[in-house]
């Protein structure tokens, strides 16, 4: 038998949570989709029914919603994913279920980081599609282009927002960004096994002490070794020798490393826990 | 089946609740671990589980090390914790998302313990009382056919006709492959069903004898005035309950309430009989 993985038995853990745990997890989904559903339906409706003018400008809130929402939503559900080993009668029954502890863990991941993400741009995506579907139903005949005179009595041509906004969609642009909720899930399922109690709050708590002792640290150290010099610059080092990509590469790896590092982490906590 | 060798362990490691305890535990018996509160008993138990971790000395759980939590160990031990928790499905649900972990499990035994106790199997088990919950973790864990049972305080929470079917269910479920340990501070539920006694005291084992070696050894009887024959007695209506040397063979019936005090009172006028 193999004592560390075991395709079988990796199903059967996964059917063995989702029996548990999957009428909370389509609780929180229907209550995420709720809340999504509300955000649009406030911030359009005067558009669908037609008492007010739109413009691309009522569309801003989506991005601050799929952001913060979507990072409150995949927080949640890996801050509460281990929470249960805190409390000794779930954590005998948990640690003594007959998988190894990287079944376990990866079962940790599946949810957290594939299921919960996965989820969540779906659910956003879908009711997305369902108003800007409606939206664009409504307003197919603007114009495309818009004429404006502007301060000094010149007279300009632009793209017009809403056209310009329904043909935009360029995800690639967003691909450095792709590691994020990957990171944060991380972050919050390390948070989950390693305190027994309040997991949420002392999680963010510790990310914001982190956070601000690693800036101070990023600070100190720039402002000593930077401090009264004068960079120039060279044919041997150009100023902007780090072109765009390459920084989004570095902080992309950054935070795949970081990532790995909190699984890992993860991962040891829960082969070390004890009741 | 079991073998611990100078096993060390403690909460803290100043104050070690195990010092240097060794003993050897064989299949085809059913052990009753006693002990006063904080002796340790629910500590081994878990030590054995691989719930905890030793801070040295070697723990060999039918070839494996518990610690480890390996599934090939974990589908062969039972462990019917003290306090316990059951997620709100029905019991079918739950047999389908926990059964398939045990390769041995046997749904039709499962099916008459839960007769034999008496247990609605159509209600949520959320909604059952605690004297439920516990005869259905009861019925599962022996369905589960696991070479090791382990029992914290089982007989907590039952009935009085309960504790009469948990014997006769105990005592049915002995094999010549299966070990089985119970622990309790409740010794009247183990009467006529453990075949040896452990008693943990002072970081150690106290006493570990068959209960055909105690009642070779010492004689449990009433007697009107206390001699110097008697090991410990305490008094009763019609003269003293005593444990004395069997210096002649009399059979008597081991009274564990009163071996249990006597081992904790005298433990040095006892040790030498046994050793």
């Amino acid at each position: 038998m193999n004592n560390t993985f075991n395709i079988q038995r990796f199903g059967l853990l996964l059917k063995r949570q989702w029996l548990e745990f999957g009428k909370i997890y389509l609780i929180s989904l229907l209550v995420a989709l709720g809340v999504i559903i509300t955000f649009y339906g406030l911030a359009l409706w005067k558009n669908i029914v037609g008492t007010h003018a739109f413009s691309e400008r009522d569309l801003h809130f989506r991005e601050p919603l799929f952001l913060i929402f979507g990072f409150i939503f995949i927080s949640i559900i890996a801050s509460n994913y281990f929470a249960h080993l805190g409390q000794k009668p779930k954590a005998i029954i948990d640690l003594l279920i007959p998988a190894s502890t990287f079944e376990k863990f990866l079962t940790g991941i599946f949810f957290t980081s594939i299921l919960a993400i996965a989820s969540f741009v779906i659910l956003f995506y879908l009711t997305d599609l369902a108003f800007v579907s409606k939206l664009r139903s409504l307003y197919h005949s603007v114009s495309s282009v818009t004429t404006y005179t502007d301060a000094s009595g010149k007279e300009v041509k632009s793209i017009d927002n809403i056209m310009y906004f329904f043909s935009k969609n360029s995800p690639n642009l967003f691909k450095p960004l792709y590691a994020v909720p990957f990171f944060v899930t991380s972050i919050f399922l390390v948070g989950s096994i390693y305190f027994n109690k309040f997991h949420y709050i002392k999680t963010a708590i510790s990310v914001m002490i982190f956070s601000g002792i690693w800036s101070l640290i990023i600070f100190k150290s720039g402002e000593f070794l930077f401090e009264g010099k004068v960079l120039i610059e060279s044919e041997e080092m150009p100023l902007n020798n780090v072109s765009r990509s390459d920084g989004e590469i570095l902080g992309v790896l950054l935070l795949v490393v970081l990532t790995a590092i909190f699984w890992s982490i993860t991962y040891v906590r829960l082969k070390e826990k004890e009741v | 089946m079991i073998k611990i060798n100078n096993l060390n362990f403690g909460y803290s490691k100043h104050q070690l609740l195990f010092k240097n305890l060794s003993m050897q535990l064989s299949n085809g018996h059913i052990y009753g671990l006693l002990g006063k509160n904080g002796a340790g008993k629910s500590t081994l138990l878990k030590n054995l589980a691989g719930l905890v971790y030793a801070e040295s000395g070697t723990l060999d759980v039918l070839g494996f090390n518990p610690a480890k939590r390996q599934p090939a160990l974990l589908e062969q031990i039972c462990f019917i914790p003290e306090e316990f928790y059951l997620p709100s499905v029905k019991i079918d649900a739950y047999v389908k998302a926990n059964a398939a972990f045990y390769p041995n499990f046997d749904h039709p035994y499962f099916t008459a313990l839960l007769a034999e106790f008496d247990i609605p199997v159509g209600q949520k088990l959320i909604n059952m009382s605690y004297g439920q919950k516990k005869k259905v973790i009861i019925a599962f864990g022996l369905a589960t056919n696991a070479k090791l049972i382990i029992m914290d305080e089982p007989t907590n929470g039952l009935d009085i006709p309960s504790k009469a079917q948990f014997r006769k269910i105990m005592a049915s479920a002995l094999t010549e492959d299966r070990c089985i340990i119970i622990s309790t501070h409740q010794v009247r539920d183990l009467d006529n069903l453990i075949d040896t006694v452990i008693m943990l005291d002072e970081n150690s084992v106290a006493l570990k004898a068959s209960v055909e070696e105690i009642t070779n050894k010492l004689v449990f009887k009433r007697v009107k005035e206390i001699d110097d024959k008697v090991i410990y007695a305490e008094p009763s209506l019609a003269g003293y309950n005593a444990v004395m040397p069997n210096f002649h063979q009399e059979d008597s019936k081991l009274d564990l309430e009163l071996l249990f005090n006597a081992v904790l009172a005298e433990k040095n006028k006892l040790k030498p009989i046994f050793n």
